[in-house]
């Protein structure tokens, strides 16, 4: 009888130790909301400075629309890499 | 009636002008703020810190489980070698984390949702970082614009393309703060909104929806914190251990 009992017991607490586990589980799924919040910036703030490198280039050198569309498109390129990288680090 | 969502990002002035030059250094409720997340900072560590009883009360057992995450969090990113930086990684996060959750606080002023504020933090860090890269390696820390295995030909387009990488790191590691924090604050204040113009009728769904988007913030407050912490990490590990 008093086996009995233990054994229920036991089972009651392992089965609390599997509930706390996919709980925690649950609780990943927060950094990865901060990952894909990281990758969508760093497309963005990419493509801003690459424009604005651009934009300063052309001041300097008198050459208006040239250099902002080609650092613009740098810019795209950097973003892209970006993100493909950091997507290769998460799944490491 | 309605209210202007943004009116809560307002910048006033606090008691009397003070100028300096052109410079105005009055105080604001965003300093205000400022010090108010500063202070309750130093009492809760004050008070955590000073008994270092073997089983801890509540504030201590904050202050050593926040201690830890941080140690846990600088160890696996960037490795032992930047334990001496460890003190200012560590109240970076505690005053990002606090500015995001007094502003959760109703009729307060969250002082991460402006961007000078998030871009002036960013580029500290921007700056200090290339500082030490600099002084680990000298103008060996160059090499981290030249990927290795690239073939010759697309060298030069490689190395201006991670200049420009690194040049986005303040501005991605500022914007992501700051738009997160003030599109959820603009959102709840939104729907705030939407409860008082719906009425007693159609105002309950607006009302639900605001419940869960508290909780919500209040995730993206840490998490957020979190995030900014754990980038000024990477961008330390890069400079620290330079061959990756």
């Amino acid at each position: 009888m008093d086996e009995d009992q233990f054994k229920t017991r036991l089972k009651i607490a392992k089965n609390k130790i599997d509930s706390k586990k996919i709980n925690k589980n649950k609780s990943n799924h927060g950094s990865y909301l901060g990952v894909a919040f990281k990758m969508s910036t760093e497309l963005v703030a990419a493509v801003v400075v690459g424009t604005i490198i651009g934009f300063i280039l052309d001041n300097w050198f008198g050459t208006k629309p040239w250099l902002i569309l080609l650092f613009f498109f740098l810019g795209v390129a950097t973003g892209i890499l970006n993100v493909i990288k950091s997507a290769k680090k998460m799944n490491k | 009636m309605a209210a202007n969502p943004m009116h809560q990002f307002n910048v006033y002035r606090i008691g009397p002008e003070i100028k300096i030059g052109q410079i105005d250094i009055s105080f604001t409720n965003a300093s205000l703020f400022m010090i108010i997340s500063v202070i309750s900072i130093i009492i809760i560590f004050n008070l955590g810190s000073k008994k270092k009883s073997i089983i801890p009360n509540k504030i201590q057992l904050l202050a050593e489980l926040s201690y830890s995450f941080v140690s846990k969090m600088i160890n696996d990113t960037a490795g032992s070698k930047a334990k001496p930086y460890f003190s200012f990684i560590f109240s970076l996060f505690m005053f990002v984390l606090f500015c995001n959750m007094f502003g959760m606080i109703p009729y307060s002023f969250t002082v991460t949702s402006h961007i000078i504020v998030t871009f002036v933090l960013a580029s500290f860090i921007f700056i200090g970082v290339t500082v030490i890269g600099f002084l680990k390696h000298g103008l060996g820390y160059l090499k981290l614009f030249v990927p290795s295995g690239v073939p010759i030909i697309l060298l030069p387009l490689i190395v201006i393309i991670e200049i420009i990488s690194y040049l986005s790191r303040p501005i991605s590691l500022s914007v992501r703060l700051f738009a997160n924090m003030m599109a959820g604050h603009t959102m709840m204040k939104v729907f705030g909104g939407f409860v008082i113009s719906l009425g007693i009728v159609g105002g309950w769904l607006p009302l639900s929806f605001s419940v869960a988007l508290t909780g919500l913030e209040i995730l993206v407050a840490f998490l957020q914190a979190y995030v900014f912490a754990i980038l000024t990490c990477i961008y330390l590990n890069d400079a620290l251990n330079l061959h990756h």
